[in-house]
């Protein structure tokens, strides 16, 4: 007997897509058209002089006109894989087609102290704690800052940024710097990290995230930055942070093409100053709240914009960068996990490759370290619907069916005590009791157990140390760019 | 005074063309010019901006009323005397030294243009020292500064600085804003204000140049 069934297909993981093979087209064409005849804005001396060479118009103020050939071009050459190791050099990361990760984003001016409950400005020990707290949860696969170092230096807080993510954790990492002489300092500590540049190329564990400004202006600071990280083979996020309605047209199409344009330039910059840089493409792509001037991250037209930039990225064979889990909420409350939740199933089901910004409150304005942790789990509810429904012989259990018969009961079989942990998710914090042993437990919402949780990371997770003199020499690198 | 309450809804409306023609018939008619401007024009726009507060109107529709408002102030323009017009107060504005980001900064103009500042926006990337130049040069009642980044923002304080020591920190109210900018840090800085958006910096504005 032979359970062989000729042309049987199997869709393993949820297939879902929002627009079509002919509207992708579409974007790409217009895209084109954006970068051929209004053209970008190229401050950086180098990249303005590569365009020139490889066949641009350049007009007065910067102005450059890209041939659509040549976007082509380029597009073709950008890798179609990127594969970012962790602190370890294990290649933990591989930035492929449909493989999804998740990480917090960088930079929060201010933060709920997970003592007092005060919103106050961020501090260094907050990207410390940040860190140290997403190198215990199992569903962050990559981190960022988080908070912003403000008490340090200014000249030099970025450093202190990563100098606080480097020694609390061993994921992948994305930074930002201030200007290419700080990325080149960030670069150099990085090296020492690894034991050496030539370490560091091989398995680069860490991404730089710079942005171009909308609309279409690409600054020195941030062509200057993605520049030097090619030189130490460390992969790039060129990325716009928009505002529909406001730095791009108030429709998604026109959004998504306008940011479009920016990334592609940065994919062109990119190619032309090194064939096959690694280049990561995608963005923000945040509507205007038109009541409030807020940006929105937590919405619906956020998600689908992502949606179509994911499909965008697909289909030109780029790992692309985008968005989800922050929340335009203050507080971690029923908004918070609505927002959440939504925009994290939906880059999970897309496939989008970095997925960033996860707990976030205040529309990317405040930190918290309990809403990171409510994150985790809603990013694990994320991947348990992420990898389908199995249906297999062994799953549709006739057999069991026929076993336990009409008017038995499945709880006793060996089929239930088999497979029911992989058939039925088990959350970590979400309240499921019955309402008295709720109230005997505490009567405690997820909120709170999600502090609870975390105070017990922080209290007893300890990340993989760094050597001392790994330690003193980024201190002397930081305390280089201070002096 | 029943044509002037129509081209207030006309304003109201964001319909420009409409204000246009209502404005050239009155100027036509020989009807006050100033009396078009607050009567008509201005007495639209005070609505909007009570009805965009109380979240009745949106941002885009208060830019179309803006400009329905400035078509007929245009026209109205040349027939009064400069120091006749009217205006809610004189503002320098500005992003701060190394922030190229000003899209906060453009929605606060064009909200304080709306409420009949006369605004002189430097722009992106300005010095303490243009600032200063710009405040000797326009006398204003409020300088305004904005910043995205928090390194930037500590330029802020240098500003504030530089009117001192030209001697032009009591002549001028000084404003500040941006993601990482709160009223704890104006007032470690000594500002005279914080906004957290271009509304409320329009509000601070009216109360600052009184």
């Amino acid at each position: 007997m032979s359970r062989i069934r000729s042309n049987y297909a199997m869709q393993v993981s949820p297939f879902l897509r929002w627009v079509g093979e002919g509207q992708l087209e579409e974007i790409h064409l217009a895209t084109l058209e954006v970068l051929e005849n209004t053209g970008i804005r190229v401050d950086h001396a180098d990249a303005l002089q590569l365009l020139r060479d490889a066949g641009c118009i350049v007009k007065d103020e910067n102005i450059v006109r890209i041939p659509s050939w040549l976007v082509e071009e380029c597009i073709r050459l950008a890798p179609r894989k990127i594969v970012v190791a962790n602190r370890k050099g294990e290649r933990v990361m591989p930035l492929e087609k449909n493989r999804t990760y998740f990480g917090t984003g960088s930079d929060l001016p201010f933060t709920v102290d997970f003592e007092t409950g005060e919103r106050r400005r961020s501090t260094k020990q907050d990207v410390e704690l940040a860190a140290r707290v997403m190198d215990y949860l199992p569903n962050y696969d990559f981190v960022m800052s988080y908070a912003i170092a403000s008490e340090q230096m200014a000249a030099a807080s970025d450093l202190h940024q990563f100098e606080g993510m480097v020694t609390n954790t061993v994921k992948p990492m994305i930074v930002t710097a201030h200007d290419e002489r700080n990325m080149r300092a960030q670069l150099e500590m990085a090296s020492l990290v690894v034991g050496g540049r030539e370490k560091l190329r091989q398995n680069p564990f860490l991404i730089l995230y710079s942005e171009p400004i909308s609309p279409l202006v690409h600054t020195v600071d941030g062509i200057g930055k993605m520049f030097a990280c090619f030189e130490y083979g460390v992969p790039v996020v060129y990325t716009p942070g928009i505002l529909s309605g406001a730095t791009t047209p108030v429709t998604k199409a026109g959004t998504i093409v306008l940011m479009n344009a920016e990334a592609l330039a940065g994919v062109v910059m990119a190619q032309l100053k090194q064939k096959g840089a690694p280049i990561i493409i995608g963005g923000g792509a945040t509507p205007m709240d038109m009541r409030t001037t807020t940006t929105l991250y937590g919405a619906p037209e956020t998600s689908m914009n992502y949606a179509v930039m994911t499909q965008l990225s697909q289909y030109y064979g780029i790992p692309n960068f985008t968005e989800a889990g922050c929340v335009n909420a203050p507080v971690p409350d029923a908004q918070a996990g609505m927002e959440a939740s939504i925009s994290i199933l939906m880059a999970q089901l897309m496939g989008a490759n970095l997925v960033h910004d996860i707990g976030y409150l205040e529309g990317g304005k405040t930190g918290s370290l309990t809403f990171l942790t409510m994150c985790n789990e809603f990013m694990d509810a994320a991947r348990y619907m992420g990898a389908g429904t199995r249906i297999d012989h062994a799953t549709m259990a006739v057999d069991v069916i026929k076993e336990v018969g009409v008017g038995g009961n499945f709880v006793t079989h060996t089929h239930t005590f088999e497979n029911f942990r992989q058939e039925i998710w088990t959350p970590k914090l979400s309240n499921r009791s019955f309402w008295d042993k709720w109230e005997e437990q505490g009567s405690k919402t997820m909120e709170q157990k999600a502090a609870e949780w975390t105070k017990e990371i922080l209290a007893a997770h300890q990340p993989e140390a760094l050597p001392d003199s790994v330690c003193a020499g980024m201190k002397e690198i930081i305390a280089e760019i201070e002096r | 005074m029943n044509s002037f309450g129509n081209m207030a809804e006309a304003v109201i409306a964001g319909d420009f063309e409409t204000v246009k023609k209502m404005t050239q018939t009155m100027i036509d008619e020989q009807v006050d010019p100033i009396a078009i401007i607050n009567q008509g024009l201005m007495a639209g726009m005070n609505v909007v901006g009570v009805r965009f507060k109380a979240g009745d109107m949106f941002v885009p529709e208060v830019m179309m009323s803006a400009r329905a408002m400035s078509t007929g102030i245009e026209l109205v323009k040349p027939l009064i005397a400069d120091t006749n017009m009217p205006s809610a107060g004189k503002v320098v504005i500005g992003t701060v030294k190394g922030d190229l980001h000003d899209i906060g900064k453009k929605l606060v103009v064009m909200m304080l243009e709306s409420a009949g500042f006369q605004v002189v926006d430097l722009g992106v990337d300005q010095a303490p020292a243009d600032f200063v130049k710009a405040v000797q040069e326009h006398n204003p009642h409020v300088v305004g500064m904005s910043a995205l980044l928090t390194t930037t923002m500590l330029k802020m304080k240098d500003t504030v600085d530089a009117l001192k020591e030209a001697g032009l920190r009591d002549k001028v109210k000084v404003i500040v804003g941006g993601a990482p900018v709160n009223r704890s840090f104006a007032e470690q800085i000594g500002a005279d204000g914080f906004a957290s958006d271009a509304a409320t910096a329009t509000d601070l504005c009216k109360t600052l140049a009184q």
